[in-house]
């Protein structure tokens, strides 16, 4: 990889290396990232760094974002799905600035995609890298505040504890109520957070082609799923995992297949359901496919009215 | 009438399930317990009594192995070959502890999960050996909450709502429920009213009974020792000073401690 | 005949630690035998010891010295130096004990009481029933009772459950401490022919009994224990 350094004075950008982090830096977080690949589900702790944004705000996903980011890279970020929210804008951009990366909002296109909340509706593919922005990678965490005791428990594969904490759910409300974050066995080995994607998108990890990278900035961890792992959504054999289902297809493009958020079109009660994969939706309108709201939706501006 | 006559080969178990050989354990100067032996045969119930500070709660972390002795050996005979419980792994005696070992504490809140509902509670050993149908997990914490005298409509309640002495029973139902061969007990009737013990203790001898469990039962109350226990070790400053079948030790006591213990209490 | 009980050279001293170590011998030297179908009485003056060579005979107080072999299951087993599970194993078995006293366990009733030893020897629940109910009834324990836990129960009926309880499966050795002390005379019959018939049945007794009446229609030999008193 060319070191890329600019030097003060001579444009107008500043003097950061490629990538943003040093090379020492980047290397470390590679080492953690190849232990994390060949233990699957395991977390690695990591040194993380101040990035130029808060902790909270997706600095694990963008360090390993910056330790694998080439010249060669295309990168997609998506926020809740869609490519046009602030927080992908802003993460774009750090990156074209930081690393000349090219960016792009096709899925298909992208190398690496950062993502926090979804996974693509399009599959991957292999040599995709998928990264994800974790806020708390301890699945346990919540039912065992003591750090040493699930790291103890993760050692030893004695996960019941997870299982009472989806038996309750069945208990209390008659079926498990967790819809994202819903822990997921890697490699029939580690339990492990998926970060905050719906439950809908827990089957796409499983056996993906492409590599999956986790990286939780403010609690210095990184995991990962290799292509071709096993990543299986815990459940019990009377009460099977289901993903989520709605009664009706997307407003815009008409797909039955995917992700659907609810969005409030005014102050009368009306709504619609519309795909959270705003890239997905978009590229389904331009081959023809026409939802039951696209014309309401066009007409009152909420999508631009593509020829 | 006829007199009934013992089968001939009514054999005992020729193996103890638990042998303990010179356990001791120091804090500094002061001992904690010291030289401590004997065995425990499978459906026997030894109690430890003495005074606060006799070191029977010391001796009871031992050989539960929370605590690791400054000397000595305990030798468990679960299934198969002999465990020396302080050389296995963390990973063996945790796993030990979660199927044929229970510990019952004396403040349900220390063996308890307080927010996790009672029949959680009960179901969380089962999940942990691998049971994965919600069905027939229920189904076991409905028939142990019946076991212990909880009503089955405070299955999905969780432990504080309960009284004293209910959280008391829903923590040994949650203990028994994986059908441990050993039992320990700190204290179990300890923080409760009187009449609540009394109900406890009548469920824990009928318990021990039918389950043909053992267990190791550390109390100072010489009455719940009477009531539970077939034999007895008299604990003082930490060494034993007394041991032997329960009625023999509170009826005929040798040992000076001891006959000072049972001539003060209140016919037990 | 089988020898049951064998006492060899017993004696038994009680030392209280924390009266000055005053020592109070209570007998010496005690040697005897009791056979399967004998009922022995234990004659003695009040105090002489006699209630504590029962307890000694049941493993209940140690001997200073000597030896106490019960046959257990067609082995003459050494009941005083014998492991506690064996003890255990031998009056679950073969010796039982009859006391002028209930020990009441809370909550549990009558009926459960006298069922139990036969529960724990393996009878059915319904055969342990059967029989419990008939000799709760033979010992005119009113049926309104049977279901209740005896802490409320009179002296005299709390006695009558012990010896229903007892009686109910005889043991083939059977120790029994003034069984009558708070009976009515109907029901002293009755327990008259309770311990017959187990002696007709091949139970060897050991008994201790202050009414005369009931101790000449029981006892088949006698023994002073005085005698073993002189010699401490």
């Amino acid at each position: 990889m060319t070191i890329h350094q600019s030097i003060p004075g001579e444009d107008t950008k500043p003097a950061y290396n490629y990538a943003y982090l040093d090379e020492q830096t980047k290397r470390m977080i590679r080492r953690a990232l190849l232990k994390a690949v060949a233990v699957p589900g395991y977390q690695v702790p990591f040194g993380s760094r101040e990035m130029p944004l808060a902790r909270g705000w997706g600095t694990g996903g963008i360090q390993i974002t910056a330790a694998i980011i080439g010249p060669d890279d295309k990168l997609k970020v998506i926020d809740q799905g869609a490519d046009d929210t602030t927080n992908a804008v802003s993460i774009r951009r750090f990156f074209e600035r930081t690393a000349d990366a090219t960016t792009t909002e096709m899925t298909e296109d992208a190398t690496i995609i950062q993502t926090r909340h979804r996974i693509p509706e399009a599959p991957l593919t292999s040599g995709q890298i998928m990264v994800y922005q974790v806020p708390q990678p301890e699945p346990l965490r919540k039912l065992e505040p003591r750090e040493l005791e699930t790291r103890k428990m993760h050692a030893w594969a004695e996960y019941g504890l997870m299982q009472v904490k989806l038996y309750e759910n069945i208990a209390r409300f008659g079926e498990v109520t967790t819809t994202y974050d819903y822990p997921v066995s890697v490699n029939g080995r580690y339990v492990m957070a998926p970060s905050p994607i719906p439950k809908f998108d827990n089957p796409k990890m499983h056996m993906s082609p492409s590599l999956q990278l986790f990286g939780a900035g403010r609690e210095k961890r990184i995991y990962a799923v290799p292509p071709h792992t096993s990543v299986r959504s815990l459940d019990f054999e009377d009460h099977p995992f289901r993903i989520q289902s709605w009664a009706e297809p997307c407003g815009l493009c008409g797909a039955k297949d995917s992700y659907l958020d609810e969005v409030v079109t005014d102050d009368q009660g009306g709504r619609m359901f519309v795909c959270s994969d705003s890239h997905y939706c978009e590229t389904r309108r331009e081959q023809g496919h026409r939802g039951t709201m696209l014309a309401d939706a066009s007409a009152s501006g909420l999508v631009e009215a593509k020829s | 009438m006829t007199v009934h006559v013992p089968p001939p080969d009514a054999t005992l178990d020729p193996d103890p399930l638990l042998s303990v050989a010179g356990i001791s354990r120091f804090y500094g100067e002061r001992i904690g317990c010291a030289d401590v032996s004997f065995e425990l045969w499978p459906g026997e119930v030894l109690g430890i009594v003495g005074e606060s500070g006799s070191g029977k709660s010391t001796l009871l972390r031992c050989l539960a192995g929370i605590d690791k002795p400054d000397a000595g050996e305990v030798l468990f005979r679960g299934s198969g070959e002999p465990l020396d419980i302080y050389s296995v792994s963390e990973q063996e005696r945790r796993r030990l502890m979660r199927t044929a070992w229970g510990i019952v504490h004396q403040n349900p809140r220390d063996g308890l999960r307080m927010d996790v509902s009672a029949g959680g509670n009960v179901g969380e050993r089962l999940m942990d050996r691998g049971d994965r149908h919600y069905g027939k997990i229920r189904d076991t914490a409905l028939d142990w909450l019946t076991r212990v005298e909880i009503a089955e409509n405070r299955i999905d309640d969780r432990p504080r709502q309960f009284s004293g002495g209910m959280q008391q029973r829903l923590q040994i139902a949650r203990v028994l429920v994986s059908e441990p061969k050993l039992v320990f007990m700190d204290e179990p009737t300890g923080g409760l009213d009187v009449s609540v013990q009394a109900r406890l203790l009548d469920l824990l001898r009928v318990l021990v009974r039918d389950l043909g469990l053992a267990a190791i039962i550390v109390t100072h109350d010489l009455a719940v020792a009477r009531l539970l226990t077939d034999r007895l070790m008299v604990m003082k400053d930490g060494h034993v000073v007394e041991q032997g079948l329960t009625d023999q030790v509170l009826d005929d006591p040798h040992h000076a401690y001891t006959q000072l213990l049972t001539s003060a209490v209140l016919s037990v | 005949m089988t020898t049951m009980i064998l006492v060899e050279n017993v004696a038994k001293t009680f030392t209280l630690h924390n009266q000055g170590g005053v020592r109070l011998p209570v007998f010496d030297n005690v040697n005897f035998s009791v056979e399967a179908g004998e009922a022995l009485v234990l004659a003695g003056a009040s105090g002489a010891g006699k209630s504590s060579l029962l307890r000694i005979l049941y493993g209940n107080y140690r001997p200073t010295s000597g030896e106490i072999r019960i046959t257990h299951a067609g082995r003459a087993i050494d009941i005083v130096s014998a492991v506690p599970r064996t003890v255990l194993d031998i009056r679950r078995r073969t010796l039982g004990f009859v006391s002028q006293f209930l020990r009441v366990i809370p909550r549990v009733s009558a009926l459960d009481i006298v069922r139990d030893p036969l529960l724990a020897r393996g009878a059915s629940a319904d055969e342990a029933s059967e029989r419990a109910k008939a000799m709760l009834a033979r010992l005119n324990l009113p049926e309104r009772l049977w279901h209740l836990a005896p802490a409320t129960f009179s002296g005299g009926e709390q006695q009558r459950v012990n010896i229903a309880r007892s009686f109910v499966d005889p043991s083939p050795i059977m120790l029994i401490d003034e069984p009558t002390a708070s009976l009515d005379a109907a029901n002293r019959d009755v327990v008259v022919e309770l311990i017959s018939e187990a002696r007709a049945a091949g139970s060897a007794i050991v008994g201790i009994f202050h009414d005369e009446a009931v101790r000449e229609r029981v006892a088949t030999r006698y023994l002073d224990i005085t005698d073993f008193r002189k010699a401490a």
